[in-house]
């Protein structure tokens, strides 16, 4: 059996979906866009203008089209989703890119330390009531305690001991710690953040600082359009005559700003890593003892694992 | 300057932060400006570019005594107050008559504009032939080699493909792909020589750069026995025949800023270029609605209500035999159906 003739039948009732050009068309799937830098065939151009443009376009899009299904697709109840490569033509942004936020101090310390975020779920499993309960908020389990009915109060507690009061102030406070940790955050970011703003401040200093140093103190300079007067740091006096309990506060102010020894051997320890707080650290590994009992047991311990060795050999 | 507005309420927050810069952003929105005289033409043309550009665009039909050129501290002050970062502007002076002016800002701040003159305009309703859905994305043919090699060529295409075409998508809907927007060069003048062309940037030579032609097609995909179907187009309108007027060029520094690209990591590129939050969708109450995908049910498992005189007769078997024949009765019943479907 000849299967020419089917062949032929089959491929004259298809039309044939290649493109041959001399340069090869340049497909920009992403953005979905296909350039043809072909030149213009004149002559054709310059018969039938429409049936030209059509027939060059007819041969961009097949290109494009024959480089967007050979994408992977994912399929869905519209039809099929192919999947878009990144844009190979670069756009100009309509806007500039995010600046990143400012970490705050936690954050900051969080990721020095390594520690990963957790997400905290909002209700919390209640065993007495077998149920799911806010953990704060309305009915929330974070005041458990100032809504029981019976409390225990140590038997040396004041006759006027509240309990209930009592866990209601502690939360509030811990309420008010964490707002002003949240300001203190905010005020720190915003420092950081506005470096014209500081610019700007050491420009008008520095301003200021020329206009009075001629030898007139600039009395006699010439003002120019749109220059303000220099108003200066208005001087106040403290009274002559104060009580001695004022006069020694403020004397020993002068003397704890000085540095002694001790503090400032404190201070250069400190410095170098201010994400850890190295004496709360030092703390916290010594378990209370402090550093020099710290250094002390090391200095033994590696003392004692030399000797072994020395022993080995 | 605008003044920096504090939001009040949750409300006006969002509609704040939607409007903060995005690592990856969404298409341009446009504001097309009409001019104070417009004409016939351009007043049909603006309303048609308008039509392919929807949703994304924005109508200022009254007359606005603007000179782009000159002024054009009231396009930033536009872009700013509607979060739009595109103009089409159509103007009709004695001087250049039916024109229309293509802009785009940067940050609020103008960064380049392209004019056109519109030389021949053949509305969307002279051809008889079915339209594009609005809203789709047009695929977009760009047919000379000026375009990579002309300043001015490379400008038009990146402004027009910004207009079109100005997004990252990760997936497009391939049955969805409807229309086509070809824009081709004319062949250089003949008084011109193509390396006159290349270095031809001042404002006396803008006469002799060559014509640009805009047409829009509606695409047809017909099988072809292969994989890849064969693409058919016809004609959908507008059709129109731009010259070259003035433009603007961007600020290599501000072109420098607005060329910057986010790191984006590897696993957010895999899952979908920075966007986040997939199946999520507001509905129209301005409920949040999550989508999740679950399995098929199985009907046959399926408890409905117990009646006595359903109840399988005892000589079959007590209760736990005939639970048993209920999933053996499930099982045999599914094969016939694959073989029915294959």
């Amino acid at each position: 059996m000849d299967v020419s003739n089917l062949l032929a039948a089959q491929a004259s009732k298809f039309q044939s979906v290649t493109v041959e050009k001399d340069t090869p068309l340049d497909v920009d799937a992403g953005f979905l866009t296909v350039t043809d830098h072909n030149p213009i065939d004149e002559d054709s151009y310059r018969s039938n203008l429409e049936e030209y443009l059509k027939s060059t376009a007819r041969d961009g899009i097949q290109a494009l089209v024959a480089a967007l299904y050979v994408l992977p697709t994912e399929s869905s109840v519209d039809g099929s989703f192919a999947k878009l490569p990144p844009p190979t033509t670069q756009l100009p942004r309509a806007k500039p890119l995010p600046k990143p936020k400012p970490l705050t101090k936690w954050e900051k310390f969080a990721a020095a330390k390594g520690i990963q975020k957790k997400r905290r779920d909002k209700k919390i499993w209640d065993e007495e009531k077998q149920e799911w309960v806010n953990r704060w908020g309305r009915d929330g389990k974070n005041k458990e305690k100032e809504d029981q009915w019976i409390h225990e109060v140590k038997a040396n507690a004041d006759v006027d001991f509240d309990p209930a009061q009592e866990a209601r102030n502690e939360r509030k406070s811990r309420v008010a710690k964490n707002e002003r940790q949240r300001l203190q955050n905010l005020a720190r970011a915003q420092a950081a953040q506005s470096e014209r703003e500081q610019r700007k401040e050491e420009l008008e200093k520095t301003l200021a600082a020329t206009r009075t140093s001629t030898a007139s103190m600039g009395k006699f300079d010439k003002k120019l359009e749109g220059d303000k007067k220099i108003r200066g740091v208005k001087r106040k006096f403290d009274p002559t005559e104060v009580s001695a309990e004022k006069e020694k506060q403020a004397s020993l102010a002068v003397l704890s700003q000085l540095d002694g020894d001790a503090k400032r051997a404190k201070i250069e320890k400190g410095t170098g890593d201010d994400v850890v707080n190295v004496r709360k650290a030092i703390r916290a590994v010594s378990k209370g003892k402090g550093g020099v009992a710290l250094g002390r047991e090391v200095s033994k311990r590696s003392k004692d694992s030399g000797k072994s060795k020395r022993g080995k050999r | 300057m605008l003044r920096t507005v504090k939001p009040k309420n949750a409300r006006s927050k969002r509609a704040l932060e939607a409007r903060e810069p995005k690592e990856v952003e969404d298409q341009r929105k446009a504001i097309f400006v009409h001019g104070m005289k417009t004409g016939e033409a351009v007043d049909k043309l603006m309303k048609e570019l308008m039509a392919l550009k929807q949703p994304h665009a924005i109508s200022f039909s009254q007359k606005n005594a603007i000179r782009p050129f000159e002024d054009a501290s009231s396009l930033e002050f536009w872009a700013h107050k509607n979060d739009a970062s595109m103009f089409v502007i159509g103007q009709s002076t004695k001087k250049r008559p039916a024109g229309i002016v293509i802009a785009r800002t940067f940050d609020s701040k103008l960064l380049d504009m392209c004019e056109l003159g519109v030389e021949r305009f053949v509305s969307l309703s002279e051809f008889k032939t079915p339209k594009s859905t609005p809203g789709h994305k047009p695929m977009l043919h760009f047919a000379s080699e000026l375009f990579d090699t002309h300043p001015r060529y490379m400008q038009l295409k990146s402004l027009l493909m910004d207009l079109f075409n100005g997004e990252v998508i990760d997936s497009i809907c391939l049955p969805g792909l409807e229309h086509v927007i070809s824009i081709t060069v004319a062949p250089s003048k003949a008084s011109q020589t193509s390396s006159a062309l290349s270095d031809g940037t001042t404002h006396e030579d803008s006469k002799n750069l060559p014509n640009v032609h805009l047409r829009t097609y509606t695409v047809k995909l017909t099988p072809s026995g292969v994989r890849v179907p064969r693409v058919q187009l016809t004609e959908m309108g507008p059709f129109v025949d731009f010259s070259l007027r003035r433009h603007q060029e961007a600020d290599p520094d501000m072109l420098k800023a607005a060329l910057k690209r986010p790191k984006l990591k590897k696993q957010d590129i895999e899952k979908g270029l920075g966007k986040k939050k997939k199946n999520l969708e507001v509905d129209e109450m301005g409920d949040l609605r999550g989508r999740i995908h679950v399995a098929k049910q199985d009907l046959n498992k399926l408890q409905t209500r117990k009646m006595k005189g359903l109840k399988e007769k005892s000589g079959e078997g007590d209760g736990d035999v005939s639970m048993s024949t209920d999933e053996s009765e499930v099982e045999d019943a599914s094969p016939p159906k694959r073989q029915k479907r294959g």
